[in-house]
């Protein structure tokens, strides 16, 4: 594959929490690269860290050391190309389906008529066309979490960051999301750095899969995925690869 | 087996719409056996009716029943409409501003304490008992619940939600106007429910101790005119307004929050 | 070591940074205090209000001071009428919780109770408790029994509603897990209802005490020999608003005490629940 453009560096991160009863650093010297398109795993097994990663990636939360180099240029706060879809959904329950797909473009400032045409194009590559009016309440949780992936990719983001998105979803549901993701990415191709805590979805999605350590998270392994998608969880070589990863992994849960 | 089920299912029929019909019919027995026995203390329901029905008929300090319910609740929604914007924009900013809940929070926290009706003195010595100190003394006991809901309804909102307004790109006033108090909406609605029980009592007290309209008058009024009847049918009025104000509230609510089940 | 030693530096300033910003809310809080009290006392100074209308924060503080010791011209020295109406204000309001709070448990587990009491409570709730003053006082007078019976009603109704909303909001699933394990149904309710309707049955308390404090000034300024809400209405009559402000605000003081002892005797008795 082609790697021309680095779309963002991280450089040796670290974040450190100080609180009544002392410190602690969730991140330590995280050091990563994220290249244009590529859809890039983050692999973390602890329970600390990579929301806080994601954090400071996108701009909501400050590092303490080390520094974001973005399209070139070190960055600081808020990167107003990058969208996230949240791990805990976030939808707003008191706007219906396409409200909340439309708010980023709302907050940008557009017109109402452009900004519905906008978000009923996403909606409908999620496959949700028919719900635009819904409340988030009146949807499955799978439904729900399209409408997160639609409401990020409604603002046309260069880099696009997922936070376990598909964390809370069952198991059936979560093959099915996975698969549907990966289509929305073939047709609209974004950098993705997608985080999630399971083994196999890592392999399934990912270009590349940084593996992160339990806490303090580190970058423990970067692995090179060049299978062919669509992927076959069940073949020779991705069982290979899930194993070989998978006894890297530290004990965690 | 099967015919023992079904007496069961018939006993049980007979309590579940029997006890309630009980109960009221106890309430009735007790009133007018109550009434009866000392009419001096409580007059009884024919009594009670027959009197309901002379308000319209003869009418008190110049006007019917309808005429001083209107003059109490015409006192509340002025009050209800001044508090409504006040209440909500002050625990909007208190909720909101770390500055200004530092700075106005403490002036709030020790005036809120004092019940409403304990203004009623102080209220009385400035103003009288004309119309306004009366607006006024129904603003202060609606004011204080729809700032504590409001407030406590913004500063509750989930981090997540404001992160989501931070990463689509929303300045402030778009995060607070599209997220924050739309999610505090439901809070700000309890305050605006015990606002509306609160300026009903408090309108009340402030007739009581003095008015020449509205129910609480005519409370007073038949007290200190041993007119029991009076009083009872002012009571009823008062309870059935409030119990009407409650569920059109819960009507209201269902509203403007569609998505709050 | 020397990058703990960093972090430690680090802490530390963290640490002073906290105690600043800490230190900078106070500040702000009393100067929010100090401000209105300062304008007022100018105001009064300065003659744009008529001190016998409205006396300064200073004589107001004198006021209080001979309060303490002084009768006139209510007839009780401070703590008389403070004990006075404490006394009304905790009977009715411990009647309240001693009867509703069971009631309501009651009402929100056995179905038939509900049926039965539901009317007969629907029927009394929509009435504010200063309406039944007048039938009160006609029927017992104006002694503490009548005064107690009135904070009774207005304690009584969040005791009911709250126990009953929250002991039916016990969770489906503990109830099963207890039948499967052959709890008789009375067992349950005690074991598994009542722990879990606690939380709102504070709740419930803490409105009630609210209500008790409230109406208990209304109780008093229409009918009593002492009492807080009796001074008050005294130094109305014989137009002393420095009397009625020392009133206003010792109720206020008393009602905050109030609520903060309820708070804290809530810490102890749910501290069972984790995320407080």
């Amino acid at each position: 594959m082609e790697r021309l453009n680095k779309r963002m560096e991280v450089k040796a991160v670290t974040k450190t929490f100080f609180g009544k009863k002392g410190y602690f650093t969730a991140i330590e010297d995280v050091s990563l690269d994220v290249y244009d398109g590529e859809f890039l795993v983050i692999l973390g097994p602890g329970r600390c860290g990579k929301t806080v990663l994601l954090n400071i990636l996108s701009g909501l939360e400050e590092q303490t050391g080390g520094s974001i180099i973005y399209n070139g240029t070190e960055w600081k706060g808020l990167n107003p190309e990058i969208g996230m879809v949240f791990q805990k959904l976030a939808l707003m329950p008191f706007k219906t389906v396409i409200e909340n797909v439309e708010l980023g473009l709302k907050f940008g400032g557009m017109e109402k008529e452009e900004r519905r045409k906008i978000a009923r194009y996403h909606i409908e590559l999620v496959g949700l066309k028919g719900f635009e009016d819904y409340y988030p309440k009146q949807l499955s949780g799978g439904m729900q979490q399209r409408v997160g992936i639609a409401r990020a990719y409604a603002t046309d983001p260069k880099l696009l960051i997922m936070d376990e998105p598909f964390g809370k979803l069952d198991a059936q549901t979560r093959y099915q999301m996975q698969e549907d993701l990966l289509k929305i990415w073939e047709k609209e191709k974004r950098t993705v750095i997608f985080v999630t805590n399971n083994i196999e979805e890592a392999c399934y999605l990912g270009d590349r899969i940084i593996l992160l350590s339990d806490c303090p998270a580190r970058v423990k392994e970067v692995y090179e995925v060049d299978l062919p998608r669509p992927r076959d969880m069940v073949s020779e070589r991705f069982l290979r690869l899930r194993t070989v990863i998978s006894d890297n992994t530290d004990l965690s849960i | 087996m099967e015919q023992m089920n079904g007496k069961q299912k018939a006993i049980r029929n007979v309590l579940y719409w029997g006890l309630p019909v009980a109960a009221v019919a106890l309430i009735a027995v007790g009133w007018i056996a109550f009434s009866s026995a000392h009419p001096e203390l409580m007059p009884s329901p024919a009594t009670v009716w027959s009197r309901f029905i002379k308000t319209f008929t003869k009418p008190i300090a110049k006007t019917t029943l309808l005429g001083h319910a209107w003059a109490s609740l015409k006192r509340v929604l002025l009050a209800l409409l001044v508090a409504w914007a006040f209440g909500i924009s002050f625990g909007i900013l208190i909720g909101w501003n770390k500055n200004a809940r530092a700075f106005f929070g403490s002036i709030f926290e020790v005036i809120r304490p004092i019940p409403p009706i304990a203004w009623i003195p102080i209220i009385i010595m400035w103003f009288g008992i004309g119309e306004f100190p009366k607006i006024l003394l129904v603003f202060i006991g609606t004011f204080v619940p729809l700032v504590i809901n409001t407030s406590a309804g913004i500063e509750m909102v989930d981090k997540i939600n404001i992160q989501v307004g931070q990463i689509f790109g929303g300045n402030d006033r778009q995060i607070l106007q599209d997220i924050v108090i739309p999610t505090a909406l439901p809070s700000i609605f309890a305050g605006i429910r015990t606002s509306v029980s609160s300026g009903w009592t408090t309108v009340l007290a402030a007739e009581m101790l003095g008015a020449n309209a509205g129910l609480g008058s005519l409370v007073t009024r038949g007290w200190q005119g041993s007119d029991l009847s009076l009083v009872m049918v002012s009571v009823i009025a008062i309870a059935v307004i409030g119990a009407l104000l409650s569920v059109l509230l819960q009507k209201l609510e269902k509203v403007v929050c569609p998505w709050n089940d | 070591m020397n990058e703990k030693q960093e972090l430690e530096v680090k802490l530390q300033s963290w640490h002073q940074d906290q105690k600043k910003e800490n230190r900078r809310y106070v500040l702000l809080s009393a100067a929010g205090i100090l401000t209105v009290l300062l304008i007022w006392q100018a105001a009064v100074m300065m003659g744009m209000v008529n001190e016998k209308v409205l006396p300064a924060p200073t004589s107001i503080l004198q006021t209080l001071l001979y309060k303490l010791g002084n009768k006139a011209p209510d007839g009780n020295v401070l703590s008389v009428n403070i004990l006075a109406s404490l006394q009304v204000a905790l009977s009715g309001f411990l009647a309240a919780i001693v009867i509703g709070v069971p009631l309501g448990l009651v009402m929100g587990w056995w179905t038939y109770a509900d049926r039965f009491i539901r009317p007969i409570f629907e029927l009394v709730r929509p009435v504010p408790p200063i309406a039944w003053i007048p039938l009160v006082v006609v029927w017992m007078g104006v002694g503490l029994k009548a005064k107690a019976l009135i904070i009774f009603f207005t304690a009584f109704v969040p005791c009911v509603i709250n126990s009953y909303t929250g002991i039916k909001l016990t969770s489906k699933t503990l109830i099963d897990v207890s039948r499967t394990f052959g709890a008789p149904n009375y067992e349950i309710f005690w074991k598994v209802g009542v722990p879990s309707a606690l939380p709102m049955v504070f709740a419930g308390i803490r409105v009630a005490l609210g209500n008790s404090w409230s109406t208990l000034v209304a109780a008093e300024m229409l009918a009593a020999s002492a009492g807080l809400g009796y001074m008050i209405q005294i130094g109305r009559t014989v137009a002393r608003p420095d009397i009625v402000i020392v009133g206003m605000v010792v109720i206020g003081a008393i009602g905050a005490v109030l609520s903060l002892i309820l708070s804290r005797a809530e810490g102890y008795f749910l501290r069972w629940k984790v995320n407080r």
